[in-house]
């Protein structure tokens, strides 16, 4: 699940990349709200964790702008105004969740991962299929019950495929999906991703439509 | 101080006291002179005919009495009066005086002279008496009199006509002089709706439309009202910015302390004083927001409009937390608050009863008898009574089993001490945990002052 973080305190921004890389996600940072409104228009992000304290550009007007221009990625306010007219402003601009500053990471985590889940319309946070486990709260997948170790690029691929289960994905989007902005993006090192998985986790997992892209069962 | 209008009223009754006073004193002194001047030339007239008639009757005054003829000179005691008294002493009269005798009738000067004169019989009287020499040498004293009763009467007459009339001009002074001071405190009446109604508004007073001795006091308003809304929005743009400066690093620490902490280091002490400085933070900028608030920032707010926003905000938070709110609004409320400040009270009051209730809270808005009452209950556990002074008192936390830094109700209870409104805390009676009950002012109904 790749993610814009949109924040101009470098130390913060360093922490809660940490935080979310730790978890599988892929990271996007934007350290203006110029910079965050161009991202967040241009890349499809699963998710976007927008500072309302940016410089240049403030993060409600870009929030607003996104909307308008039909961006329906969900949004997690950061900010450290704790007015209550705040929030509802950010709501209204159509955030999906707000979190003030200061704020405790296990926290943001939490509620990066119910904001990703609500949108993929998924109330669990723990996905089944066969004999192959995954938590998506820290990407950890076991298979019959016995843990298995994973890099953070293929939790990232398997994550994605998970949050959309029941969809064909493409290559294309799948790797829109798991690099960062100005990585390195081959698409055929996907293909060697989802080749390393089917070995950890056994092959009826994800299915291959030849030419089209790769799925995984609804759970 | 005297108003306005009280100066207008006293300085113009008066005004209007002394010239009708000096008013009436020159009017009746002329009159009376013109009607005093009449009754003497009358006087005068009759003592001459009463000269010519003597010229004619001097060897047979007898016949006096028919050339004198005047209904009046036979009418006995009538007012009217002649008396000729021959050389030798002897007194012709008018059947008018019924052998009575003019006061001082028989001595006179050779010039006519009048004077007043009084006797029992004939009472107050003006006489006017002259001694004449005839063509034979001899002298004769003719005096004729007449009534003063008349005189007075028409004197007081004059007098109340007169009174009448000024009383009748000094209640059309007073009526001119109300008339005029609606006129000219009218622009200042104006000047103090359109400077309450303009606030509101954010507009500035056009001073074009005021009267030009107004006008330089609508600049001076103009500038103050801009003041007062400066000071107000610096200070809170200096409150989100001190915010905005302390909690992003405060974030910052937090999340490096608590990576120590994860590898296995003690952090503990760190990070209690971490929450205390958090926690004294949150409590100072509160504190900073009440102090700019109530009456320095008179302001109007759709009380409506913002419990729908809140009604979207918390009911979508409601859900996700498997909870149920519900809200009943009146529409078009409208309250004397300024709208971050009302919402920071709503918002507070919601988030609370969110944390504390099991499935249900309720948000219930109306009109009541002196403003708008809102209600927020919830179906949790409820403040006893003993505790709940306790509990609207600032950073007092009753329990600390829920996060959040305890504030909630007490920064609603001192914004809303700041527009002079309370807060009550009662037992929910529909769901059983707490009520917090609170009357807000209304449109066009002033808080009492603060402090």
């Amino acid at each position: 699940m790749r993610i814009l973080l949109a924040e101009d305190e470098l130390v913060l921004c360093d922490q809660i990349k940490k935080l979310l890389v730790a978890e599988g996600r892929i990271v996007d940072i934007a350290n203006d709200g110029q910079e965050a409104c161009f991202l967040g228009t241009t890349e499809p992000y699963d998710m976007i964790i927008l500072d309302l304290g940016l410089p240049v550009r403030d993060g409600l007007s870009v929030l607003r702008e996104w909307r308008s221009a039909g961006v329906a990625t969900p949004v997690l306010i950061l900010t450290a105004r704790d007015g209550w007219s705040d929030r509802v402003d950010g709501l209204d601009a159509g955030a999906d969740d707000y979190l003030t500053k200061p704020f405790h990471l296990p926290e943001l985590a939490a509620r990066v991962r119910a904001t990703l889940r609500r949108s993929s319309g998924r109330s669990n946070p723990l996905f089944q299929l066969g004999g192959v486990a995954f938590d998506t709260r820290h990407g950890r997948a076991t298979l019959d019950g016995v843990p298995v170790d994973l890099t953070s690029q293929e939790v990232a691929v398997l994550s994605y495929l998970i949050h959309n289960s029941g969809r064909l994905i493409s290559r294309t989007e799948l790797s829109e999906h798991i690099y960062e902005y100005d990585g390195d993006r081959d698409s055929n090192t996907i293909a060697v991703f989802i080749n390393r998985l089917r070995k950890k986790l056994g092959p009826e997992l994800i299915q291959t439509v030849r030419g089209r892209g790769y799925m995984i069962d609804a759970a | 101080m005297l108003s306005l209008r009280q100066r207008a009223w006293i300085s113009g009754g008066l005004s209007a006291l002394v010239s009708m006073a000096v008013g009436i004193l020159l009017l009746y002194s002329f009159l009376n002179q013109r009607e005093s001047d009449r009754f003497d030339r009358a006087l005068t007239e009759r003592h001459t005919q009463a000269v010519v008639a003597l010229s004619y009757a001097a060897d047979d005054p007898a016949r006096l009495a028919e050339l004198l003829f005047d209904p009046q000179y036979q009418t006995p005691f009538s007012g009217r009066y002649w008396q000729v008294t021959s050389p030798k002493g002897q007194v012709f009269a008018s059947g008018s005086l019924l052998g009575a005798s003019l006061p001082g009738g028989n001595r006179a000067a050779a010039s006519l002279v009048l004077q007043d004169a009084a006797n029992p019989d004939v009472d107050e009287v003006r006489i006017a008496a002259q001694r004449i020499t005839l063509e034979d040498g001899n002298a004769w004293v003719v005096a004729v009199a007449e009534s003063l009763a008349q005189l007075k009467a028409d004197r007081r007459d004059l007098r109340q006509s007169l009174g009448a009339a000024f009383a009748l001009v000094a209640v059309i002074g007073l009526a001119s002089v109300l008339f005029q001071t609606a006129a000219i405190v009218r622009p200042l009446n104006r000047l103090r709706r359109d400077v309450a109604r303009r606030w509101d508004r954010d507009e500035a007073l056009s001073a074009a439309e005021y009267p030009e001795e107004v006008a330089p006091l609508v600049g001076d308003i103009n500038t103050l009202l801009e003041r007062n809304r400066e000071i107000v929005s610096r200070s809170r743009r200096q409150a989100a910015d001190l915010a905005h400066a302390l909690k992003t690093p405060s974030a910052i620490l937090r999340n490096e302390l608590s990576v120590l902490a994860d590898g296995k280091q003690d952090m503990g002490k760190a990070l209690d004083a971490l929450d205390r400085v958090d926690a004294q933070l949150a409590r100072s900028l509160a504190r900073l927001r009440t102090a700019n608030t109530g009456e320095a920032a008179q302001a109007k707010t759709d009380l409506s409009r913002s419990v729908q926003r809140f009604q979207r905000l918390f009911g979508m938070m409601a859900e996700r937390e498997g909870k149920t709110l519900s809200v009943a609004c009146e529409p078009g409320l409208v309250v004397r608050m300024d709208a971050q400040d009302i919402e920071e009270v709503l918002g507070n009051l919601l988030d609370n009863a969110l944390k504390w209730c099991r499935a249900r809270l309720s948000l219930e808005v109306r009109r009541a008898k002196g403003g708008i009452e809102v209600i927020v209950e919830d179906d949790g556990p409820g403040i006893p009574a003993a505790d709940r002074a306790e509990a609207v008192r600032s950073g007092a936390r009753l329990d600390t089993s829920k996060p959040g830094t305890g504030l909630g109700l007490a920064i609603a209870s001192d914004l809303l001490q700041a527009y002079g409104a309370g807060m009550v805390l009662e037992d929910s009676p529909g769901l059983g945990g707490l009520a917090v009950r609170i009357t807000l002012p209304s449109r066009g109904v002033r808080g009492p002052k603060k402090g």
